[in-house]
């Protein structure tokens, strides 16, 4: 298959085209590959991933953006897209160019991968999965369990009639296990999940230990007596942390949020709004993150921004227009879920720094509640500031003590109360980015890391 | 639409024809996108057209003990770009295993039913439609202080699917499609409230006329006006009474796999004729429900759709197959849910997706509740629920549950003050004997709405738990 690098002459001289037209236009071609698999004891379904190619085109008529999209790279395919925003343009219109700064240069990153992508047959992916199914029924009480792998390739080519290229090809694979346990009526499970930046290397993140540990879990969720319910104190996983990290908090800092006056933080920036030992970041550049890029839709390179600094709230995320807006500088995190979907500003890998306590300390601390484990979901609430966090299971703390497994729960609170009651945040060992994907409102699916370690505070907790 | 090249799957298929003679399956799509974004009540963004074309392609390798199948899926419709999809096919078709001999596809002489499931005015005039809506939408707003929309979008999708298979069939349908967001925020006012917000989403066939629209507008002003006084749900075990919308956020996914193919070969699926709802709920799949976004003359196998009978008196009653599973399971014929798409993450396009049973219209028939005054009167005590902030229904565990957005007290059999915050969840389905959604039905309104994936009147529902302050 030719390069996407290839279509370069293409692109450029349909910007050629609009470059008459409007005082600022780019594009972005993009190419998606891979490869998945399903297997459970009942079935195998090794598949590619669907080869979705396209292109779009951005311009800025004067006072707004206009777009138009066409899949396909193929010369008739960029023709169509140009062809058809420049029916959205103006005959005449304004030279004003775009608010915030254009990219400029040439530049190109790609990921390493230690096992390629491109190397891994569909044989070897069935072996994966037929080990990682082995290591599951191998508990007693789970005759089955869903495998999932996913090993994709993303290249994108960004051009601009300011004279910017980018050429980036991201690698990023993702597995998950999912054990079964089902007795008298009743289905259960547990699931570990591994995704990041790299080559295939990843999926043996899944290891023999982690996956029994899982099979273990979801028999023991079958027995599990119902969650406590009302306010109290909570510890949140790492992957629950870095769920409250991006949902709570990362929405409501996406500047374009602030600029539609749809954020409660907007008046916050500058203030203290948690305790010392609370630092937030969004990191499009941490290494092996999956929520990492070279560069953002608009060019910039990723950038790794801190969002709360030892309890102050100091930045935003932006894209080239909230920038200008607020007179700030760009951070990297316009980002279009494909070439198909316009830019926003999103999130990267949002996560809590670490702190220094340990999590027998904040269980101690905490003395009774509950800690919440196995994130799930979460949804923003950026206007109203509340939080809804889900968690696949968890452990009772009575006495200070891990005791007896809970299943599924919900947590719910005002952001704001939860920051201020945050009593400790434990230490590096247990930090960790886990893979998500996270929607712009309800729409927009892209890929995004959220992490940090233990995090202990008070909320309200209800069955889920 | 231009006609020119719109065959798309049976362009893949001739070369299919004479490369293969094991049993295959193209499923291609045409779209023709066009975005609206919001800032505020101003256009910040038109995006269109948005112009996609793809095929996904099924081929199927039959054996002794088990079919092998397999997959690809592309935009690429060069000659080498539909080589390398069969190729890959055919590659992972030898790796692929499903516990059915052979597949039984449809050929052509079905009698399939005539839908509707275009909107007719947005087919022919796309901008202007779409011009029209967001027109609709802004215009309540105008003159009216103190609440706003804030963020939102009008995507439309006209869409052109096209089938083809081994056995002869060739299909062609249209469809369009229509995805809402608005959030809508109340502020302002001397008494200093917070801002309050609804945040609307809606999935819907056709564009609704201004009347509806702006009574939905009046409706989304006065809960985010409500959200400012909310005051903070109890923990309790309480009555609740749950709309369609928010119902509609639950059924769907976790009754569309729970009853279905897939559940039933890996003995999730509860067995015929088992009690898991309150004699007074019945739920069918009705495939053909007018301008419902699961309605197509046939499922994407080319099998036409129909009504399903899955609960009948609160009694498992079926379930829903693709041909695949129909096989598997010893079913003679079957399927008819066959669809490239997720009841959880439904995107707006198809054929990149794996084809699996799920629902098309849950139908629930109505009861003797009366209209949502008369449920909130029978329940006395509890709460109405508006909104979740997101119910994410587990299709395997059958758990459900999320952060009350928007809810109203009921006291003495009348609606109260608005609440916010905690939690409410349970479970769909529960061994019989134990308590779940289903089995906790207590009566079903009489006046049925359809929302998404869900056709139901309102439903009150005894002893769900509430966590709150």
């Amino acid at each position: 298959m030719s390069s996407l690098r290839d279509v370069e002459g293409e692109l450029a001289a349909a910007l050629k085209r609009l470059e008459g037209r409007c005082p600022y236009a780019e594009t972005m071609a993009e190419r998606t590959q891979g490869r998945r698999l399903r297997l459970d004891r009942e079935t195998v379904t090794p598949q590619p991933l669907p080869r979705l190619e396209g292109v779009v085109f951005r311009a800025w008529d004067g006072s707004q953006w206009v777009e138009a999209a066409a899949s396909g790279l193929s010369a008739h395919a960029v023709r169509s897209a140009v062809e058809g925003l420049m029916g959205r343009l103006p005959a005449s219109g304004s030279s004003k160019g775009p608010p915030g700064p254009s990219a400029t240069g040439r530049a190109e990153r790609a990921t390493t991968e230690r096992r390629p992508i491109a190397d891994v047959s569909f044989e070897e992916l069935v072996a994966w999965g037929r080990t990682r199914l082995g290591w599951a029924t191998s508990v007693a009480g789970i005759e089955n369990a869903l495998i999932a792998a996913q090993l994709a390739v993303d290249e994108r080519l960004f051009l601009s009639t300011a004279g910017a290229y980018r050429f980036q090809h991201t690698a990023r694979a993702l597995g998950s296990v999912t054990p079964l346990a089902i007795e008298g009526g009743k289905v259960e499970f547990d699931y570990i999940q591994r995704g990041e930046t790299g080559g295939a290397e990843v999926l043996d993140r899944l290891t023999e230990a982690l996956v029994t540990h899982a099979a273990r879990e979801a028999r023991a969720l079958l027995k599990a007596r119902e969650p406590p319910t009302g306010p109290m104190n909570v510890v949140l996983d790492p992957t629950t942390t870095g769920t409250f990290a991006h949902e709570s908090f990362g929405h409501g800092t996406e500047a374009d949020q602030i600029l539609r006056e749809r954020s409660y933080l907007a008046p916050l920036l500058g203030t203290t709004v948690g305790p010392e030992c609370l630092s937030i970041v969004d990191d499009g550049t941490y290494e092996g993150g999956w929520g990492s890029i070279y560069y953002d839709d608009e060019g910039t390179p990723s950038h790794r921004t801190v969002l709360i600094d030892q309890g102050r709230f100091v930045e935003v995320l932006h894209d080239r227009e909230s920038a200008a807006a607020l007179g700030r500088g760009v951070t990297g995190n316009a980002r279009r879920a494909d070439f198909l979907s316009r830019p926003f500003v999103r999130m990267t890998n949002t996560y809590v720094a670490p702190g220094s306590s340990s999590l027998d300390e904040l269980v101690r601390e905490a003395k009774n509640g509950v800690l919440l484990e196995n994130f799930t979901s979460g949804i923003e609430d950026p206007l109203g500031g509340n939080m809804q966090l889900k968690v696949k299971k968890g452990r009772r703390i009575e006495g200070g003590e891990l005791t007896e497994i809970l299943p599924s729960m919900a947590l719910s609170g005002k952001v704001l109360d939860f920051l201020k009651a945050i009593r400790g945040v434990s230490r590096r060992e247990d930090f960790g980015v886990f893979a998500g994907f996270c929607g712009k409102g309800h729409s927009d699916l892209l890929r995004t890391g959220a992490g940090g370690p233990y995090l202990l505070s008070h909320a309200i907790v209800g069955p889920a | 639409m231009s006609d020119t090249n719109a065959f798309t799957a049976m362009r893949v298929a001739d070369r299919l024809r004479h490369r293969t003679a094991a049993p295959w399956e193209v499923f291609g799509e045409r779209l023709r996108r066009y975005e609206v974004h919001l800032n505020g009540d101003r256009v910040e963004m038109w995006r269109s057209p948005i112009e996609l074309e793809g095929y996904g392609i099924r081929l199927f390798r039959e054996g002794e003990e088990a079919l092998g199948v397999g997959g690809a899926a592309a935009t690429d419709l060069s000659d080498a770009g539909v080589e390398a999809s069969l190729h890959d096919a055919e590659t992972v078709a030898r790796y692929g295993r499903f516990p059915a001999r052979r597949i039984s596809l449809p050929g052509p002489g079905s009698h399939y039913p005539e839908v509707d499931v275009v909107d007719r005015s947005l087919w022919a005039h796309p901008v202007e439609a779409i011009e029209t809506y967001v027109h609709d939408l802004l215009e309540p707003f105008h003159g009216r202080s103190g609440v706003r929309p804030s963020f939102g979008s009008v995507r439309a999708t006209l869409v052109e699917a096209t089938l083809a298979n081994s056995e002869g069939l060739q299909r062609r349908y249209a469809h369009t499609n229509v995805e809402l967001e608005l959030a809508v925020k109340a502020f302002g006012g001397a008494e200093g409230a917070p801002a309050g917000e609804y945040w609307a989403t809606r999935r819907f066939r056709r564009l609704p006329g201004a009347q509806e629209v702006h009574a939905d507008v009046d409706r989304w002003c006065r809960v985010a006006e409500d959200v400012r006084h909310a005051g903070s749900p109890v923990s309790a075990a309480t009555n609740v009474v749950l709309p369609p919308g928010v119902l509609a956020d639950i059924l769907p996914t976790i009754v569309g796999f729970r009853l279905s193919g897939p559940a039933q070969l890996r003995k999730m699926m509860p067995p015929l004729d088992a009690r898991v709802g309150a004699p007074i709920l019945s739920i069918d799949d009705n495939g053909l429900e007018p301008f419902a976004l699961g309605t197509a003359p046939s499922d994407d196998e080319g099998v036409p759709q129909a009504r399903r009978p899955l609960l009948e008196g609160g009694l498992v009653r079926g379930s829903l197959t693709d041909r695949l599973h129909a096989g598997a399971l010893g079913l003679s014929g079957g399927g008819g849910n066959g669809k490239r798409e997720s009841a959880q993450f439904p995107n707006w396009f198809h054929f990149a997706e794996g084809l699996a049973p799920t629902s098309t219209t849950l139908e629930v028939p109505t009861g003797t509740g009366g209209s949502d005054d008369e449920l909130i009167e029978a329940a006395r005590e509890g709460l109405y629920v508006e909104q979740l902030g997101y119910a994410f229904p587990d299709p395997v565990s059958g758990a459900f549950g999320g952060e009350l957005r928007a809810a109203y007290r009921i006291q003495n059999g009348r609606l109260g003050e608005p609440v916010r915050g905690g939690t409410i969840g349970g479970v769909v389905f529960a061994p019989e004997g134990a308590p779940s959604l289903l089995s906790q039905v207590q009566a079903i309104g009489s006046s049925t709405k359809l929302v998404g994936g869900l056709k139901t009147a309102a439903w009150l529902v005894g002893g769900m738990t509430v966590a709150g302050a």
